[in-house]
């Protein structure tokens, strides 16, 4: 592949890998095809250690918009949601419940996120994330990315963290690079149950 | 200088004190947790954890004096969960508030432990079903349990992608060595499947066979019906022979059956007998009746004094246009020829 050392190329293939999943297990293979037809792709599934070209994701997701005929931010965002409580995807939402025993000290473990996400795989390119905390439970994170949807991702991994810790907060997507959290309630509900140690199988 | 219990546990969530004679003043609330079920103040070192580390101490002192400082021990109760540990003789004139005061240090200072699970970290997160609250925030628990999880995901994946590879590429094998027509193998399988038998000087026998009248079927009917015809065909072949043969298409209505360990001319010419009758069996195809027989050369592997695939099929050529002078649907084996 001529693309090979291009940067972001990894982020494509998780992004491709997992919009793959969503729009299968969501609204099913008969849909994903024609969504890879539009794109004129020679093949219908990724995977997630290969390389592809930059770019590649955002493209398949705008003939996904217009396969599914809604926006590609929604469909970015929702995907976010699903790779946290698709429960086929327990692996993404335990690495993010490293991040800290409440929903603020998660937000503030997202600055560490591409140090976390290099120990295991070294040559991904993770967007860079910058919290800053602007009040009393507000908080403004910037996540630069060369793909466009990677924020609108975040967007929705965030609002599914909020349930996941029980935790009452809106989301605000500013435009830009740009997403505001303003926490409301930290013990809203009971959130999800989460084990340092994987259950036993 | 004074550092309260608390203080010390918020620090050293895993922290032993010991007085000089090696009870226990206090410890930890991780390290509690570790020892639950036990009388932990006021008993002996020795009796609550076997040393690993360094060879032959059993008492603290033995520990300290030997080891330096680090050491490795396990709970007597609960062998599994390995501990390392730092330690240090106190100075007389450092006090750490303990639980009760037996008394007071009387010979030198109190004995200070630090202990962590080391690599048994994971095992011990689940058996002692600890949280975050209970590592010190200093320490890299929380990282390497990510790491462990997170490295089990990649190698989750990398693994589905080789099981996803390795199904692709049999897929990709199995297409090169199969005729899309009729379903059976293909030239290149059957020289294969020759070569290997040949050198394994294996027996086997090997029919040959031209379709006769096809080409009229051909030219009277269609390609259609011709294809149709060789499609009926390779479905007669493959009823025919064992999963272990080879029944190949080698050529526009040529094929080749490899019968490995069959080399009885009364079973060979009877499996091609039978072929011949069941190809000439009338087809029809869009209601148009299209005739075919068959012609079959046969040769075994032991009239051949050093079978190669390219002698085999030269003999198995020879026997089918002795078959084809015979007459149509005939099976001719050719038992002894100068090779």
């Amino acid at each position: 592949m001529a693309s090979e050392t291009i940067l972001g190329a990894d982020m494509d293939a998780l992004l491709l890998r997992s919009l793959q999943g969503y729009v299968r297990d969501t609204f099913g293979p008969a849909i994903w095809q024609a969504v890879c037809r539009r794109s004129s792709l020679a093949v219908e599934t990724f995977e997630p250690m290969l390389r592809y070209d930059a770019g590649m994701a955002d493209r398949v997701a705008e003939h996904a918009a217009d396969v599914l005929g809604r926006p590609v931010e929604t469909i970015w965002e929702d995907m976010g949601t699903y790779l946290v409580t698709n429960p086929g995807q327990e692996g993404a939402r335990r690495l993010l419940r490293f991040g800290g025993t409440s929903y603020a000290d998660f937000l503030h473990s997202l600055e560490e996120m591409p140090g976390r996400a290099r120990l295991a795989l070294p040559d991904l390119d993770l967007p860079v994330i910058t919290l800053r905390e602007i009040g009393a439970d507000q908080f403004e994170i910037w996540c630069k990315s060369q793909l466009r949807g990677i924020l609108r991702v975040l967007v929705g991994m965030l609002t599914a963290m909020a349930d996941d810790y029980g935790t009452l907060c809106l989301i605000t997507p500013d435009g830009g690079d740009r997403i505001t959290v303003r926490i409301l309630d930290s013990f809203h509900g009971s959130g999800r149950r989460f084990d340092l140690a994987l259950p036993e199988r | 200088m004074t550092i309260g219990h608390d203080g010390l546990s918020r620090f050293m969530p895993m922290h032993l004190l010991l007085d000089a004679s090696g009870c226990v003043i206090s410890a930890g609330p991780t390290l509690m947790r570790v020892l639950e079920g036990q009388a932990v103040i006021g008993a002996r070192f020795q009796d609550l954890f076997e040393v690993r580390s360094p060879g032959g101490a059993v008492t603290v002192d033995e520990v300290l004096d030997r080891a330096g400082q680090r050491f490795r021990i396990v709970p007597r109760h609960r062998e599994r969960v390995g501990l390392r540990g730092l330690g240090q003789r106190l100075p007389v004139d450092i006090a750490l508030g303990g639980g009760a005061s037996e008394g007071g240090p009387s010979e030198g200072g109190a004995v200070l432990l630090n202990l962590s699970f080391g690599i048994d970290l994971i095992a011990a997160v689940r058996e002692f079903c600890l949280t975050d609250a209970d590592f010190a925030a200093t320490e890299l628990a929380m990282e390497l349990l990510y790491l462990a999880e997170a490295n089990a995901a990649v190698t989750r994946e990398l693994r589905g992608l080789n099981l996803r590879l390795e199904g692709a590429r049999v897929a990709a094998a199995e297409e090169a060595l199969t005729d899309p027509l009729t379903g059976l193998r293909n030239r290149r399988a059957a020289d294969l499947v020759l070569e290997r038998l040949c050198a394994a000087q294996a027996p086997f026998g090997l029919l040959h066979m031209d379709l006769d009248f096809f080409k009229s079927v051909n030219d009277t009917l269609g390609h259609a019906a011709g294809d149709f015809v060789l499609e009926t065909v390779g479905r007669i072949l493959r009823e025919q022979v064992r999963a272990e043969d080879c029944a190949a298409r080698v050529g526009g209505d040529e094929f080749v059956i490899i019968l490995s360990g069959r080399t009885d001319p009364e079973t060979l010419q009877a499996i091609a007998t039978r072929i011949i009758a069941r190809v000439s069996e009338p087809m029809a195809f869009e209601g148009q009746p299209c005739r075919v027989s068959a012609s079959i050369g046969i040769v075994r592997s032991l009239d051949l004094a050093a079978p190669d695939a390219v002698q085999i099929l030269a003999a198995a050529d020879r026997a089918l246009y002795a078959a084809k002078h015979a007459g149509r649907g005939m099976a001719v084996l050719l038992a002894s020829h100068g090779a």
